[in-house]
């Protein structure tokens, strides 16, 4: 067990509460004829009751030290890039999305030449283009420059 | 006989050029994606799926699986010439293999390393071959309660399996439970858990989760660390064995691929942990037991074989049953919903022409990456010299563009990169994903079973334990969930005496 084992253990209790809340609401159904609550109900509620055993673990058993984050700023950012992604691609279309994608975790997250980013960028971008969508037919996003 | 039959009818589907063509394409990258660490089979078979939504089932199964089983010939290579294991499966390759590397012997632990696979990967293919319909036909004669309790010992053994601790398995396990709850309710078309989103009326999508958790979370961790490739040879000579590295061999390589195909069976062992036991089985049957981890032949050879002979035993109770021994077994039972078909005992009957061309395939993949790995393992090399800082960039793009094709949906990528920082995350704080998309995949069946079996019974749960396979089944799951009590945790007690 770890110190945040207490954390995680609460946020999933409470979690569970909500799903059990919500179950009830769409009806147990009795055990004869079960309902569509009857499954998230009672897979919530053994949720709860190992959160709150997670709980009671981390807090009277013995806890061990956390393994240090490395570059959590770099995890960061690629998760927030991949976000952007997911925001932007319709709008500005795959090509484009995916050119800034690549380009924006080889030049400010792993700090390469601007010259490198921007040439692997169009590469990437351009043959996945080609792959993906004239190719393998997956009807990527086209974005404003389709209009 | 009938075993025979199916297999010539499998060839015959097996050996057209189109088909050939797919085995090609999916050992070759199953291969390439062994070779790579940072991206694992389930990651790329799920990478993978939305291409093959345009060709035929078989072709496709064909194509998913090569790539799994090649991903087992792939990961030696990158164990035994840069000490980073290329997928999970050949972590124990590292011990001996990149001794026998630094010791100027990467040729004959590369050469036997992929002899050992083929001979296992061809045993466990007869293996498959009799025993999945044996088992399936078996199963016919299951009701709706041994199917529910099969599937609670599913979950309870990928659990009690899986490394780290029991409690946090089987939380994640009902956590899984809960989001396979998500979508339409079969029964009584109930919408649930689905806040008038369109993405979530079909459920929660096993690939873009699987995506999520296994490739993108994979490539969080990594960017956090720093990786030393460093690559001990670039050119490799004299891959074939001498006399006396065959001598050494090939009992470990009997005994790897037996123990691998039997423990390969069963639900949650995937494919680590026979390999780890094969290890110290061939450590405690030596007579040389201090060479191991300075470079023995045998501590290749064996855990080779057995990656690859459990690799293909996992397909037992997925083709035979419709239940994944592993999270990627999960991904290939979704692949088949996902082409049409049901999976289940009745899979093997009513889509013959898939099973023994699936079947016909692994042998011939088996013959095809023999034949492939040796003489490209330069081009490996040459792949392996490629800093991770440039991949994964493609490898998040891909894995965008395929959540992305599933549906053409931006619903699925969003799920896809919500539950790649929880993967990263559950990894940081030490909760396994195996058991929570196993119960992601078994839900709406566990689901339908009980509720069946309830409505059958008047609602009586001694229908459960008053049958009994079913009883046999949930005594089974029973004493797994009490073993950890008794501290007899074999993932676990392995992988600390092994580090």
């Amino acid at each position: 067990m770890i110190k945040a084992d207490r954390w995680i253990g609460l946020l999933l209790a409470l979690f569970s509460l909500y799903v059990c809340i919500e179950s009830v609401r769409l009806g147990l159904g009795t055990f004869q004829q079960p309902g569509p609550g009857f499954l998230p109900f009672s897979a919530g509620a053994t949720l709860g009751v190992l959160s709150l055993a997670l709980i009671s673990l981390a807090h009277f058993g013995r806890t061990e030290k956390r393994e240090a984050w490395q570059n959590p700023g770099h995890v960061l950012m690629v998760f927030l890039a991949l976000l952007g992604f997911t925001l932007l691609v319709e709008w500005l279309g795959f090509i484009l999305s995916a050119f800034l994608l690549v380009c924006f975790l080889l030049k400010i997250v792993e700090g390469r030449g601007w010259g490198f980013s921007v040439g692997v960028a169009m590469v990437v971008a351009g043959a996945s283009y080609v792959i993906f969508d004239v190719w393998l037919r997956a009807q990527l996003p086209a974005g404003f420059l389709a209009s | 006989m009938e075993a025979i039959e199916g297999l010539l009818y499998g060839l015959s589907l097996a050996l057209t050029l189109k088909n050939l063509a797919f085995v090609f394409a999916g050992v070759f990258l199953g291969t390439l994606v062994g070779v790579l660490p940072g991206i694992g089979p389930a990651a790329a078979i799920s990478l993978l799926l939305p291409a093959t939504f345009h060709a035929d089932p078989i072709s496709s199964m064909i194509m998913l699986c090569g790539l799994y089983y090649g991903t087992m010939y792939g990961g030696s290579t990158t164990s035994i010439l840069a000490n980073i294991p290329g997928e999970a499966a050949s972590i124990v390759t590292c011990f001996d293999g990149y001794q026998m590397a630094r010791q100027g012997r990467a040729g004959p632990a590369l050469g036997i390393a992929a002899f050992g696979s083929f001979f296992a990967g061809t045993i466990a293919v007869v293996g498959l071959m009799f025993l999945a319909p044996t088992l399936a036909s078996f199963a016919l004669k299951f009701g709706s309660p041994e199917y529910f309790s099969l599937m609670v010992m599913a979950m309870t053994l990928v659990t009690y399996l899986s490394q780290g601790s029991v409690l946090k398995g089987l939380m994640m396990a009902a956590l899984g439970l809960t989001l396979s709850a998500v979508g339409l309710d079969p029964v009584t078309s109930t919408l649930r858990f689905t806040y008038e989103t369109l993405v979530l009326r079909d459920g929660v999508g096993i690939v873009p989760v699987v995506m999520g958790l296994f490739g993108v979370s994979e490539v969080l961790l990594n960017v956090g660390k720093t990786m030393n490739r460093e690559i001990l040879q670039s050119t490799i000579k004299g891959l074939f064995p001498n006399r006396q590295d065959w001598r050494d061999s090939s009992l470990p390589i009997v005994r790897g691929s037996m123990l691998g195909f039997v423990l390969g069976i069963i639900p949650g062992l995937g494919t680590i942990i026979p390999t780890f036991l094969s290890y110290g089985l061939e450590k405690r049957l030596s007579r040389h037991p201090e060479k191991f981890g300075t470079g023995a032949i045998e501590g290749v050879a064996a855990p080779e074989s057995c990656n690859n002979a459990a690799a293909t035993a996992n397909f037992v109770p997925m083709l035979s049953l419709g239940i994944p021994a592993n999270p990627i077994m999960a991904i290939l039972l979704g692949a088949l919903t996902v082409y049409g078909l049901q999976p289940g005992p009745l899979l093997i009957t009513e889509h013959s022409d898939l099973f023994w061309g699936v079947i016909a395939s692994m042998y011939l993949a088996n013959i095809m990456l023999l034949v492939l790995n040796l003489p490209l393992i330069p081009l490996w090399v040459q792949i392996l010299k490629i800093p991770y800082t440039i991949l994964y960039p493609l490898i998040l793009l891909f894995t965008l563009i395929g959540s992305y094709s599933l549906n053409n949906n931006l619903g699925d990528v969003i799920v896809m990169c919500l539950f790649g920082g929880v993967g990263f995350l559950m990894k940081k704080f030490r909760f396994e994903p195996a058991p929570l998309v196993l119960a992601l995949v078994l839900g709406p069946m566990l689901e339908d079973n009980l509720r069946q079996a309830l409505l059958i019974s008047g609602g009586s749960f001694a229908t459960f334990f008053t049958r009994p396979l079913s009883a046999a089944f949930l005594i089974v799951s029973l004493v797994t969930l009490l073993l950890p009590l008794l501290k007899l945790r074999p993932a676990e007690q392995l992988l600390q005496h092994e580090d």
